[in-house]
């Protein structure tokens, strides 16, 4: 029955409706290949077969019927609070209904896992966590992206077909870019949040679904958002490309991938390129740092941090302490800083229905030193990924990472499209474009540990 | 655009004024962290936004007002 695991969240959604598959099948399946493959990829962080068994008992009807799915260790479930990848969190957790786990349950899904996460959220590669680093499936000596690092490479090695993770500056499309999977990051409030712990000051995460293609996404993101992301058409699309760091400072695989892949889009849509001018977006992914450093603060005293969990990794622990001494100017700046880049896109989005850049600069570094080699110099990934990213966060505008590419090393290339607020339909719209316009050739391309066991019976 | 290198100084001081305690690990991080962050935020800092009028009571859902 590992077969069915194959196939994309939507066919197997269909298969189990149409009764070639049972719920019970594909959830035994489901654990089985974790069991198989997890061991080389440390993808999952907790299975709870019991408890996956009784919501498959309890599955109601629903446009995910049966299919087993994984959530990000950052959301509580009625049997397990989140760990957000740490051995601690600053603020208090505990067992319970959180919105993801409701929408996924409502709409028939079965939970099989947990997906491991970069620590505390605080990272995009995945190569730092309480449950030791993720591994990515294209090469598990490379890092998955983070912080949704679990379940990216629980998509990519087909161990589900479709994951849940959060996006606060880039945690959904990082490891998307990095696992060559489709991550959507929608507006902000749209999706699903209740019961993440920072869910009643956040102003930049929101949940978004990872899987194979736009098409899932598309299903599983209405499931996240309790509406139909309705499909239409990106017929004439205006597309914008932006000549700064974000398209510049990259690596030339990365360059010539995304360039050739928005000539794709525009020609497969009928649509316009326009080079548009949009300064500061260095400052406005700092700015997206300073604001969830901000409203993470809360709870946090001297005597707190004084008082760690010893298992905290030494970088989050130097880091929760630096916070404490950034200055509130720059928070103030931060929110001014938001304020000038939501009334520039709200402009720009006049002109254009899109802004095209890649998702990072970079095809995913060594877990062992997570750096990259731009044409400015060596970055650390995070360093060098933020800048591409936190606009969307800051802003609360949607974004879409989407496989455009292998590199030489035959790790996947990404291209972000960013639209404006609650047109998160025409960016899936956009992303199936380019999806036909290639021939899906990068949305089925699977990564070496995938491809070795499709044959299992 | 500022160095980092008073951060010798300030980062000790102002942990301690706080009543943090830190290690010497703590504090090769934090300086790593500081060498990376310190500088941009003075350069956010020195970014002219005196033309930018709030946005009172945004919807970060929606397009601006």
């Amino acid at each position: 029955m590992s077969a069915e695991l194959d196939l994309n969240l939507r066919d197997q959604a269909a298969a189990v409706a149409a009764g070639e598959v049972s719920p019970s099948e594909l959830l035994e399946a489901a654990l089985a290949r974790i069991e198989a493959r997890n061991p080389a990829l440390n993808a999952v962080a907790e299975t709870f077969p019991e408890r996956s068994r009784e919501m498959v008992a309890a599955a109601p009807d629903g446009p995910l019927h049966g299919v087993p799915v994984v959530i990000k260790d950052e959301w509580p479930l009625p049997w397990r609070a989140q760990r957000f990848g740490a051995a601690e969190l600053m603020a208090p957790t505990a067992p319970g209904e959180s919105g993801p786990y409701r929408a996924l349950r409502d709409a028939g899904a079965t939970i099989v896992g947990v997906g491991n996460m970069h620590e505390l959220g605080a990272g995009s590669t995945g190569a730092v966590s309480h449950y030791g680093p993720c591994r990515n499936p294209w090469d598990t000596e490379r890092c998955p992206g983070g912080s949704s690092s679990g379940p990216a490479a629980s998509v990519a090695a087909r161990l589900v077909g479709g994951a849940v993770g959060a996006d606060g500056v880039g945690s959904v499309r990082f490891p998307a870019a990095y696992c060559g999977l489709t991550g959507l990051k929608p507006t902000f409030g749209r999706s699903a949040m209740e019961g993440h712990h920072m869910a009643p000051v956040t102003t930049t995460i929101v949940s978004g679904p990872l899987c194979a293609d736009a098409a899932d996404c598309r299903l599983l993101g209405s499931v996240l958002c309790g509406e139909e992301l309705t499909a239409g058409d990106a017929a004439g699309l205006r597309i914008g490309v932006v000549r700064d760091a974000v398209s510049e400072d990259v690596t030339p695989a990365v360059r010539d991938a995304c360039e050739a892949a928005i000539e794709t889009l525009r020609t497969e849509t009928g649509g316009e390129i326009h080079e548009v001018w949009l300064p500061d977006l260095e400052a406005a992914a700092l700015a997206a740092i300073l604001v969830i450093n901000g409203e993470s603060l809360g709870g946090t005293t001297p005597e707190r941090l004084n008082r760690l969990h010893p298992e905290i990794s030494p970088v989050a622990r130097g880091t929760l302490k630096y916070r404490m001494l950034l200055p509130a100017a720059a928070t103030v700046q931060a929110s001014r800083v938001r304020t000038m880049m939501r009334r520039r896109l709200a402009a720009l989005f006049e002109q254009v229905d899109v802004l095209a850049w890649p998702t990072v600069p970079a095809p995913a570094p060594p877990l062992e030193a997570p750096l990259v080699e731009l044409p400015s110099g060596t970055l650390t990934a995070d360093q060098a990924n933020v800048r591409g990213s936190g606009l969307a966060n800051l802003t609360g505008a949607p974004a879409i990472s989407v496989p455009v590419g292998l590199s030489a090393e035959r790790l996947p290339i990404a291209l972000q499209l960013q639209g404006g607020w609650g047109r998160d339909e025409l960016l899936l719209d956009a992303a199936e474009a380019l999806e036909r316009a290639n021939g899906r050739r990068w949305v089925e391309s699977r990564p070496p540990l995938a491809e070795a066991e499709t044959t299992e019976a | 655009m500022e160095s980092a290198a008073p951060a010798d100084e300030f980062i000790p001081a102002g942990l301690a004024s706080l009543g943090i305690d830190v290690d010497e690990t703590d504090l090769a991080v934090i300086a790593a962290v500081h060498r990376f962050f310190w500088p941009a935020i003075v350069g956010l800092l020195a970014l002219d936004t005196s033309e930018v009028e709030p946005e009172r009571c945004s919807d970060l859902s929606k397009a601006p007002q």
